[in-house]
């Protein structure tokens, strides 16, 4: 377990990661990557949306990750507050500046994937892309992993950021006629907007604790 | 060309193809689902079949989907616990562990010794609640009735040693940031041992029952083979993987977590990547976890359950990834954290999503009757493939 | 026949008979969603709870010819229609048993997006069994109660649409 809580920069990396950053430069060309971080432990590199697909192709071929772990999206906007100042108080409340994790990005929307080695223990490997805010979409990666059918899918409709070259982008899980991307942070809970959080409703002190404790 | 210059090969194909419009030979579309008692809930399955054969079929899921990666966003450390519960129902302990272990690693703490060997146990119970219920199930799958109920009954065994040290059946929320909830009760020990002692019975009694039985073989071997590379390459993991020859398990190949490395355990794995393979393999992992929990009794440690963390939970910022072999295979979290109360945001990673990805491909081909087999021995939760 | 002769006078007994008959003879259409679906399953097929002990019979081949629906875990909005679609399927007089909080009312998922906020919203429940899963013998309790309320209540009544006060398992008595 790693002590350092913190985002380390490359000058602090482990020396396996060290080592996995220089074969991912080698494989995928030192100008593709963007950035690179360790993420407790884990090595994460963000490379150009150009070098999306050519990444998976050396994720699988020179650098041995046949297993494809997850394809997802993030959202690095700010939610908005529940219910507006007065509103619901019980869902925690996130800074109000836009920051970003490991390896940065450059703006709003980032597709991450996960892929690992089923031969070698303890491998993987984080891989960030940015995307264009106003149309967010990469190129897909069905024709190398074809695991990342349902995962894009999945991102395009709960984010929506296109893949193009997939198959089929149509709703993996929510009825057709759905609107709106539900991970957005833009994306409200109608039910949280309305009703406030029926647990606050009873709070009461659990037997044996004092109201002190409570106070704090 | 002159007209009626035609190619004879192709010329018996046009006959062909008359006398198929003449007893109009289309294709049949098959709907099962979503409420099918074969799909194990709500999963539908749309099939073209040619005669008996399954052409082509596309998998609807999302009947399920109860939106977690969103509602993690809403509540805070330990209100999530108890969501994630709910995602694989079956095994919810360890659902609980890569989530917590990943909050763990980010505020810098470490649970007590006998914690993790809590953890460990539980964990392994919970595989072993979740497998024999596979055990049983996948016997009805063929149309044998009893193994169905020897898998319920063995299962509560299970269950009341889950229930008596967390106080649920099955879903304990038993984990907290930095430990346990509580202690193990007067006598647990003593009676997860004989528990555990009846569960390798009961290993005995499927592999007499189930496996050795010819009409059990005759629908499962030769049938759904997912090849180790291909497996890999749409995520397939756990004993789906590992019954394709993939000698990996993340007890022992990922991260180390929780105290497998204390344990004398092995690895199964089965080359032939079939039904009765994933069966097969399942019935030893059993065997394997029964025996990792006798080992884990022995030898637990004392001290206390839970370590100092303060009142209120703030989970410092970064970002962490945290994978763990569950009984569906691998579960993994990407937490990602700005110092609030609660995750900025939860990316999921479910094993059963993937699993069950790959039945388009591997239903090509089969008897519809295979259908139903190949799904089973894939075994998926419904709420692990929709979140 | 008419109801009324089943109500009162010397048929009196038949009726009570018919009613008695029914309770024990429940076709019951299992619809497993969530997790609620292995407790019920666990009530059905475990040997320690068997619910068919007491005339209840889970296999219907289809909806129309069950006379007892048990819907038992989350419904989204997806599966709504599909749960709609296949009540209407059953013939009459129909039970329905709503098992689990998130079929009661949303449960932990009350503030999602694609949950519908109890299977209530949907078609009209007979037994609300709450908790997150309800124990197979809340489960159980719950059949009987609904047996009870088949014994107490007039045939002819439901057929014409009366409107009962749903039974909560823990809640108290069946109510009249």
């Amino acid at each position: 377990m790693s002590e350092n809580t913190e985002v380390e920069v490359g000058a602090t990396m482990s020396p396996e990661n060290l080592e996995l950053l220089g074969r991912v430069s080698a494989a995928l060309g030192a100008e593709a990557i963007i950035e690179s971080a360790q993420a407790v432990g884990d090595l994460v590199v963000r490379v150009a949306n150009a070098s999306w697909r050519e990444a998976a192709k050396a994720c699988r071929g020179a650098l041995g990750f046949n297993y494809l772990s997850f394809i997802g999206g993030i959202d690095w906007m700010p939610a908005p507050v529940v219910g507006g100042e007065a509103g619901d108080t019980s869902s925690p409340v996130q800074p109000a500046e836009q920051t970003y994790g490991a390896a940065g990005s450059a703006g709003r929307f980032q597709v991450f994937a996960r892929v690992a080695s089923t031969s070698v223990p303890r491998s993987g490997l984080t891989l960030k892309v940015d995307l264009d805010e106003e149309s967010p979409a990469v190129d897909s990666w069905v024709s190398i992993y074809p695991g990342a059918d349902w995962h894009e899918r999945e991102t395009w409709e709960m984010l929506g950021i296109g893949f193009n070259g997939h198959p089929s982008l149509r709703h993996l899980y929510l009825p057709a006629e759905f609107e709106g991307n539900p991970l957005r942070k833009d994306f409200p809970l109608l039910a949280r907007e309305v009703k406030p959080w029926p647990g606050l409703v009873n709070v009461e002190p659990m037997p044996g604790e004092d109201v002190e404790e409570e106070a704090e | 060309m002159p007209k009626f210059e035609v190619d004879p090969a192709v010329h018996r194909g046009l006959a062909d193809a008359r006398l198929n419009v003449e007893i109009d030979n289309g294709d049949m579309i098959l709907n099962l689902g979503p409420q099918h008692p074969a799909t194990h809930g709500t999963l539908r399955l749309v099939v073209r079949l040619d005669g008996e054969r399954v052409v082509a079929s596309d998998v609807v899921i999302g009947y399920m989907h109860r939106g977690y990666e969103k509602l993690t966003e809403y509540r805070t450390y330990p209100q999530i616990t108890t969501l994630i519960n709910r995602i694989d129902w079956l095994s919810s302990f360890a659902n609980e562990v890569p989530f917590v272990h990943a909050a763990e690693q980010l505020m810098g703490i470490e649970a007590p010794p006998r914690a993790e060997y809590i953890r460990t146990a539980l964990t392994e119970l919970s595989r072993i609640a979740t497998f024999l219920l596979f055990l049983g199930e996948m016997g009805l799958q063929v149309g044998a009735i009893t193994p169905a109920f020897y898998g319920f009954r063995d299962r509560e065994y299970v269950l009341n040693a889950i229930e008596s040290a967390t106080g649920g059946r099955f879903h304990p929320n038993f984990n907290r940031i930095g430990g346990l909830k509580d202690d193990l009760p007067w006598g647990w020990i003593a009676e997860t041992r004989e528990s555990m002692r009846k569960v390798l019975k009961s290993c005995d009694e499927f592999e007499d029952l189930v496996v050795s039985n010819p009409i059990f073989q005759k629908r499962t071997r030769g049938i759904g083979i997912i090849p180790a590379e291909l497996g890999a390459s749409y995520g397939v993991s756990g004993s789906n993987l590992r019954a394709s020859g993939v000698d990996w398990d993340l007890r022992r190949d990922g991260k180390p977590y929780l105290v497998y490395n204390d344990l004398d355990w092995k690895v199964w794995t089965h080359s032939d990547g079939d039904s009765f393979a994933r069966y097969w393999v399942r019935l030893q992992e059993t065997r394997e976890s029964a025996r990792m929990v006798l080992q884990l009794l022995d030898v637990m440690p004392s001290g206390p359950v839970m370590t100092k963390v303060p009142k209120i939970i703030k989970v410092p910022e970064g970002e962490v990834w945290v994978n763990t072999e569950n009984p569906l295979g691998e579960m993994g979290y990407y937490v990602i954290s700005k110092g609030a109360t609660g995750p900025f945001r939860v990316k999921i990673r479910t094993a059963s999503l993937s699993n069950v990805s790959i039945a388009p491909w591997l239903l090509r081909g089969v008897y519809l009757p295979d259908i139903i087999t190949v799904l089973a021995s894939l075994y998926f939760i419904l709420g692990d493939i929709d979140k | 026949m008419s109801g009324g002769a089943l109500r009162s006078g010397p048929l009196k007994p038949v009726g009570e008979l018919l009613k008695y008959s029914r309770k024990y003879s429940l076709w019951m259409f299992q619809w497993g969603l969530a997790c609620c679906a292995i407790e019920m399953g666990a009530a059905l097929a475990g040997p320690r709870y068997d619910v068919m002990r007491l005339g209840v019979i889970p296999f219907p081949a289809s909806p129309r010819q069950a006379d007892l629906i048990v819907i038992s875990g989350t419904v989204t909005d997806k599966m709504a229609p599909a749960i709609r679609r296949l009540y209407e399927q059953m013939p009459d007089p129909k039970y329905v048993i709503s098992m689990g909080s998130c079929a009661n009312c949303g449960g932990p998922y009350w503030d999602s997006y694609s949950v519908t906020k109890g299977v209530d919203q949907i078609i009209p429940v007979d037994v609300y069994i709450p908790g997150c899963p309800p124990r197979p013998e809340a489960f159980v309790q719950g059949i009987v109660m609904l047996q009870e309320r088949i014994q107490r209540e007039d045939p002819a009544e439901r057929w014409q649409g009366k409107h009962w006060e749903p039974i909560v398992v823990g809640g108290g008595e069946v109510p009249a």
